[in-house]
């Protein structure tokens, strides 16, 4: 007897060690991957600006490693302009993203203002525009000489002006833009929030919108920050806006010195490296940040037992919530599409006055022609695709398997995947592609030159949001069914094939969907990394807007999001009907 | 002896039109024997890197294409700076892809002048032998530079360089910055060589509006963004030629020239190909 029960537990302790092996061998597997993807092309970027050599062309070697170009770097009259504007535009366009995104989760989630929907879908739509794009078409609209809202201006009588080439202008169009990560986080607070305690504080005779300053607000206060500081570290990373609308003033921010510094002739990337380190350590502080303040309260206000968020009844306001609405599509979406439009369809971009904006001699396909014309244009249509879609399948599966190993598994090790996982949030595109290009181009196999060259960067850099977007989906899926199958009989993989990847569906097809826009849009990685063979679409963009023709820039920027529109449609048609099936399955 | 090439080059320029692509005006004459044509559509495609702008090789590789309509040319467009690194990165990795490297800095280009091969052009005698900086890198490209202003807003037009530096002038001039590439070297060394010491503070007077490169200033200029300033001829030819309200002019105190330094890379996979192109 004795001897059984010992024989047992050796079972069981040698089942336990095999679990442990293969806990280990997989987590070893994924720090690989990690490593390859993340680790190797900072170090890379590191050694870039420790060094004043090149570790492709010169060789890696550490004798020169000196902290001589941090020290310059630092001492830059330029570099500290430049970070202090980057300081102020994201400070202040964050502050207008949090007053709109606010706004408009309140509006949403907690009002009878009608066509809510509507409301909903325009407090996203910014996402899916390239800033680039979104810088182009603010040009016209704003332009301090020539946009189309100045000569609106005039030819009504009245003498007003508006220059978007300012700090002011950079401000307003990141707020607008970027409001949508505030929306995000704040209305899903709003949704799961408990209304009880503002039934309470109502019933003590405190007003609706005191109610909502003293109640509501702080009790979701950890979502408004992490939107907020979600909010700033994207707009830190943003290239396209302040190209567009500083360059005409000199208004130079962390990104666009940056990329001053390797376009220039000759490029100085060492130093470029040493600028991008200022610009991660100053995002890694506001990820640490966000990290903190996410690890503190922020599922404090859902409580176990059912409650329906309120909605509180505006009485003949909620036809001015509504107009707020329509406004903010109007400036977001209409305005910029009309810019668009009229400079793709116009043949030159010199506007008179408004009797020359509306000659129809004045309009032609002639850029729809040019751009047809370049063969280019297809193939990098096809290829964005194409890296869209790799990305988006490799990068989801690896995202899962990342997100449910740091989520629902104990495996030693998970803290460190996690932690790896979320630092290409802290390094800005457009000096990762250079890190890449040191990185990879001499691995074995030729790499370099294919298609997967960009997806593998794409995956790598957005792996912090595909895994954090999908571990909400895990968040959501509770444990007991995982240990239903366990009990069961099924294994781990069983349990993801049957339970997990079912019930997480819709979530997945979400994350994907993101990664593929984000791949699309995505342009100062691929800077480096694009061949003749593979050039994707956003280096196409960025190739005619510096090759000087605003007509051929709006008239591919048109294509492109008509395009994206298509795809994310499908895609949303798809992963309804994916929901519709995973109900249909459980229910 | 600079000027003397300024204004020389600035001539044929005026007269060809277009950015003076010599290989453009090699092609009324034959590209070479029957048989190196023959090897050449065998090989079918070409890897073009260029600084050059875009629109304006597009037409190149256009006229190429019709005589040659089975040889696919690839064309990778960059900056300046950009395209040195991503050339000096491949050629380090051994993964150079170009058949042709076309750069605007001849500065950048003459440390890697052995990684070039010996080739000379088919009307090699045609070049001025003071444009070459080594003997594998040809000046496929010449670019001139010319003022330009908007028809439109400028009714008192400048004449001269001098002219740009009035302050009646005052915030309607642009300027593409020095370490845009080559050709803005050469301009910016003209500016103090030929105008004088003070020539740079006196423009800076005037506060122009800067631009990284000179494509995007041309279509400024276009839209009425700047009225007037110095530009290369080859960025804004094209707009005139298409109706844009502009006018281009070489001022009489010359006008700065940069060739171009071109060659095959060694390492190169279609070999026979760019002799024709």
């Amino acid at each position: 007897m004795n001897g059984q029960t010992s024989r047992r537990s050796e079972v069981m302790r040698s089942a336990s060690e095999g679990r442990h092996a293969w806990a280990g061998l997989w987590v070893t597997v994924l720090l690989a991957i990690l490593g390859f993807l993340v680790i190797y092309p900072i170090l890379m970027l590191l050694l870039g600006a420790l060094t004043d050599t090149s570790p492709v062309v010169e060789g890696i070697s550490l004798s020169h490693l000196s902290v001589t170009n941090f020290l310059t770097v630092l001492a830059n009259p330029n570099v500290a302009e430049a970070l202090a504007n980057t300081l102020i535009a994201c400070g202040g366009g964050t502050l207008i993203a949090v007053a709109i995104g606010l706004l408009f989760s309140w509006i949403v989630v907690r009002t009878n203002t009608p066509f809510k929907g509507f409301i909903a879908a325009a407090s996203i739509l910014p996402l899916f525009a390239p800033p680039l794009v979104a810088g182009v078409a603010w040009a016209i609209l704003g332009s301090p000489k020539t946009g189309l809202i100045n000569t609106m201006f005039k030819w009504i009588g009245l003498d007003w002006r508006v220059d978007f080439y300012s700090m002011w202008g950079l401000v307003f169009v990141f707020g607008i833009y970027y409001a949508p990560y505030v929306y995000m986080f704040t209305a899903s607070a709003l949704r799961n929030m408990d209304p009880s305690l503002e039934e309470a504080a109502e019933i003590s005779g405190a007003s609706a919108f005191a109610t909502l300053f003293t109640v509501t607000f702080p009790l979701i206060m950890p979502a408004i920050v992490s939107g907020m500081l979600l909010s700033f570290i994207v707009m830190l990373g943003i290239y396209g806006i302040p190209a567009v609308l500083g360059a005409p003033t000199n208004l130079a921010v962390l990104t666009t010195y940056i990329f001053k510094l390797t376009n220039w002739s000759p490029p100085l990337y060492n130093t470029a490296a040493a600028v991008a380190i200022i610009l991660m350590v100053v995002t890694g502080l506001l990820v640490f940040l966000q990290q903190k303040v996410l690890s503190g309260r922020s599922y404090t206000t859902v409580a176990g037992k059912a409650f329906r968020p309120r909605s509180l009844d505006l009485g003949r306001w909620r036809w001015f919530t509504f107009g707020l609405g329509i406004v903010y599509l109007l400036v977001v979406v209409v305005l910029p599409s009309l810019a668009l439009i009229v400079a793709a369809f116009r043949k030159f971009m010199f506007i008179r006055d408004v009797s020359s904006l509306f000659d129809a001699r004045q309009y032609s396909l002639m850029h729809f022609y040019s751009i047809f014309d370049n063969p280019l244009t297809m193939r990098s249509i096809y290829n964005a695709v194409e890296v869209g879609l790799i990305t988006a399948v490799v990068g989801g599966a690896l995202a899962f398997a990342i997100g449910y190993t740091i989520h629902r598994t104990q495996v030693t090790g998970r803290r460190w995947i996690d932690v790896i996982s979320t630092l290409p949030v802290a390094i800005p595109g457009l000096v990762v592609g250079v890190a890449y290009l040191w990185a990879w181009i001499g691995v074995p196999g030729g790499l370099y030159g294919t298609i997967w060259i960009l997806a593998l960067a794409f995956i790598a850099r957005f792996m912090p949001d595909t895994v954090k977007s999908l571990s909400t989906s895990f968040l959501q899926i509770h444990r007991e069914l995982e240990e239903a199958a366990w009990v069961c009989g099924k294994g781990m993989f069983g349990t993801i094939r049957t339970i997990v990847l079912p019930l997480a569906r819709p979530g997945v097809i979400a994350s994907m969907t993101l990664l593929f826009v984000l791949a699309i849009r995505e342009l100062g990685s691929s800077l480096f990394l694009y061949t003749s063979n593979t050039m994707v679409m956003s280096v196409l963009l960025l190739d005619y807007y510096e090759g000087g023709n605003l007509g051929k820039t709006a008239a591919f920027s048109l294509v492109q999001t008509v395009l994206l529109g298509v795809l994310i449609g499908g895609a949303n048609w798809l992963s309804r009907g994916a929901a519709q099936g995973s109900v249909a399955r459980t229910g | 002896m600079t000027g003397r090439i300024f204004t020389n080059i600035a001539a044929i320029a005026g007269i060809a039109g277009l950015a003076l692509t010599w290989s453009a005006a090699a092609q009324a004459q034959e590209f070479g024997s029957p048989e190196l044509i023959a090897a050449a559509k065998a090989e079918g495609k070409l890897v073009f890197y260029t600084a050059n702008f875009a629109e304006v090789e597009q037409q190149v590789i256009k006229a190429f294409n019709k005589r040659f309509p089975e040889i696919k040319v690839e064309m990778v467009r960059a900056p300046g700076g950009q395209l040195i690194t991503r050339v000096k990165t491949e050629a380090a990795a051994g993964k150079l892809i170009a058949d042709v490297v076309d750069h605007s800095d001849r500065a950048l280009m003459q440390p890697m002048a052995d990684m070039f091969q010996d080739y000379a052009p088919p009307n090699a005698a045609d070049y001025n032998p003071e444009a070459q900086i080594a003997p594998q890198l040809w000046p496929r490209a010449t670019l001139v530079w010319s003022i330009a202003y908007n028809t439109e807003l400028v009714k008192n037009p400048p004449k001269t360089w001098k002219d740009l530096t009035k302050p009646e002038y005052d915030k309607l001039t642009g300027q593409v910055i020095a370490p845009s590439g080559g050709t803005t070297w050469t301009r910016v060394m003209f500016e103090r060589q030929v105008l004088g010491e003070d020539y740079w503070a006196k423009q800076a007077a005037t506060h122009p509006v800067l631009y990284p490169s000179g494509a995007p200033m041309s279509d400024s200029l276009v839209r009425g963004e700047i009225a007037m300033g110095p530009l290369l001829y080859n960025a804004i030819y094209p707009k005139q030629k298409d109706g844009a309200p502009i006018q281009i002019f070489f001022p009489p105190e010359g006008a700065p020239v940069n060739p171009y330094a071109s060659g095959i890379p060694k390492t190169a996979a279609h070999p026979t190909l760019q002799n024709c192109f």
